[in-house]
């Protein structure tokens, strides 16, 4: 496991790797939606801002979320303020989970997450259809909820794997 | 009850207010500048709208560097699809360019008679020149489908401008900055594009589908059973947003049981999109009688400049033909002339060859006479015994001896 000495640069760089994974992931809209896989896509972003702002990482500023989530509405093309509302929401929602939670389960974590997306992109999708007269279709929305839903353990492992380089 | 009622209150406020050690906001002051943020965006302040310009331009700029490797991985792996079909396409490219070629001219012309044709029929002008443009971010979202480019207002890109790849449209410009540009591509849900359908010369509405194909919506009822496959999609024109007779791609008919969906399959592949051109249109409203004449005999002494360049190559190019055309002729004319030569050779032969039969055919007579008059001789000759004989050497004399001595009276 690689050691790193507290306080050095590239300690520093370590801590502050989850959210400069959210950066370009929202700058980059990191998808695969290139390799043109019929029906998928998966939304990286929510699944980082899920699992770090549970753990309650300290270097995962509510601030930085905001400003991704306006970064990833100017990339995208939506009004500006939907994607920060989204992500400012699931900041909320894991911060009533960690209240509420005792002994944490990552399967009870995993079925909250699908709640808590299919609750935001519903929220999104409503606004953007109803107030900003946007045609979107309902299908990719379900498709993205359920591989957000599906990977949401694949990266999960890799973001323990992270954070236990950290305590190290 | 009412103490779990509590908890979850305390749960709640606890989520929405409390800060932790390195959090400089509390969570509902974050959703409630969303909010705010979000209602501002809906309305049009020029304000807002400078302020959007100017994250965009940031934003724009940062995606395109961070999506430099992403773009080389993906871009690595598209080329070595392509060179392994690099052959075979181009064979194929070099036939189709060859029958371009040939085809080029003849529409170049046509397009200036379009022109004026059009001039006649507007009271405007248009002109109108085609910018490069780079396409910096090119995220295939799945709801939404746009691109940005690097040409904004500073380049005079204005909201609706066309957009192409080639000569195919690709979509219309929706949103403007300093030095870039969104791209609303035709295969947005959101597009919708007046088209005409040819050879059928059926007006429609092609909507985008989110995927790479479009779809022939708002069709007159009755004459959807005259698309038939293949048929080529145009832009008609209608609404003034886009240009007529920009190609767009061809009709795919999906038989789907009760009805027939009509997809298009776009000319251009938005997915492989590296370069676009913008079309800058000016618009030139026609002015009085004589500023317009003035006007017109400017724009005409240019078009006619234009027209007279494309005839002049038209001009050298049937002057080649005419000089290739020269030479075959004369080729012939040789032919020809040896051709007759060879005929009087051969019918002076025939002739000779004729002469030489009709002597033969004489000589046999001569031959068969001089036979007949040894035998018969006697019985034609007048002599004092045979009073009814011929003289020697007469007309009768020698046709008795052919009649084997008998005396015709």
């Amino acid at each position: 496991m690689t050691k790193f000495k507290s306080k050095g640069l590239y300690f520093k760089f370590y801590t502050f790797l989850p959210i400069i994974a959210l950066f370009i992931s929202v700058l980059n809209e990191f998808d695969l939606n290139y390799l043109k896989l019929k029906y998928f896509s998966f939304n990286f972003p929510f699944i980082l801002i899920f699992f770090f702002t549970l753990k309650d990482f300290k270097n995962f500023d509510y601030l930085l979320v905001f400003l991704a989530g306006l970064i990833n509405d100017t990339v995208v093309g939506l009004p500006l303020g939907i994607s920060s509302l989204s992500y400012i929401l699931i900041c909320i929602a894991t911060s009533y989970l960690r209240n509420i939670t005792i002994r944490p389960n990552p399967i009870k974590d995993w079925f909250y997450f699908l709640f808590i997306i299919s609750l935001i992109n519903s929220m999104n999708y409503s606004i953007l259809s109803l107030f900003f007269s946007y045609d979107l279709l309902l299908l990719s929305y379900l498709v993205n909820i359920f591989f957000t839903f599906i990977l949401y353990m694949f990266f999960t492992y890799l973001f323990k794997y992270y954070l236990r380089g950290l305590n190290d | 009850m009412a103490s779990s009622r509590d908890d979850f209150i305390i749960a709640i406020r606890s989520a929405f207010l409390k800060k932790s050690t390195q959090q400089k906001f509390s969570l509902l002051t974050l959703v409630f500048v969303s909010i705010f943020t979000i209602i501002l965006s809906s309305f049009d302040f020029k304000f807002i709208r400078y302020l959007k310009a100017g994250i965009s331009e940031a934003v724009y700029r940062s995606s395109f560097i961070v999506s430099i490797p992403e773009n080389f991985l993906k871009n690595t792996f598209f080329e070595i699809k392509e060179y392994s079909s690099f052959f075979q396409n181009y064979k194929s490219n070099k036939e189709e360019l060859n029958e371009l070629k040939s085809k080029s001219i003849s529409d170049q012309i046509t397009q200036y008679e379009n022109k004026e044709l059009k001039e006649l029929i507007n009271n405007y002008t248009l002109s109108s020149d085609k910018l490069l443009a780079k396409i910096i971010v090119d995220h295939d979202s799945p709801y939404l489908k746009s691109i940005i480019i690097n040409k904004g207002s500073k380049d005079n890109i204005k909201i609706g401008t066309n957009i192409y790849d080639r000569s195919y449209l690709v979509g219309r410009v929706v949103e403007v900055n300093y030095k870039t540009s969104r791209v609303l591509l035709l295969s947005d849900l959101n597009s919708n594009v007046p088209v005409t359908i040819a050879p059928q010369n059926i007006q429609a509405i092609i909507t985008g589908t989110g995927k790479n194909y479009g779809e022939i919506k708002y069709i007159k009822e009755g004459i959807s059973n005259l698309i038939l496959e293949d048929s080529i999609v145009y832009t008609s024109g209608t609404g003034a947003i886009f240009k007529s007779g920009i190609p767009i791609g061809r009709i795919d008919v999906a038989d789907t049981g009760n009805s027939k969906k009509f997809k298009v399959d776009f000319y251009s592949d938005f997915g492989q999109l590296k370069y676009v051109f913008a079309e800058l249109v000016t618009k030139t409203e026609i002015k009085n009688e004589d500023q317009q004449a003035e006007i017109d005999d400017t724009q005409k002494i240019n078009t006619t400049d234009t027209k007279l360049q494309i005839l002049e190559d038209e001009k050298k190019i049937i002057e080649q033909t005419n000089l290739k055309l020269k030479d075959e002729n004369e080729s012939l004319k040789i032919t020809i002339n040896n051709l007759n030569k060879q005929n009087v050779d051969f019918r002076n032969e025939l002739y000779d060859q004729k002469q030489i039969i009709a002597q033969y055919n004489i000589d046999l007579d001569e031959i068969e006479f001089l036979r007949l008059n040894l035998k018969f001789g006697h019985q034609c000759r007048k002599s004092f015994l045979n009073n009814d004989g011929f003289e020697v050497g007469t007309l009768e004399y020698k046709s008795c001896v052919m009649n084997k001595g008998q005396i015709n009276d």
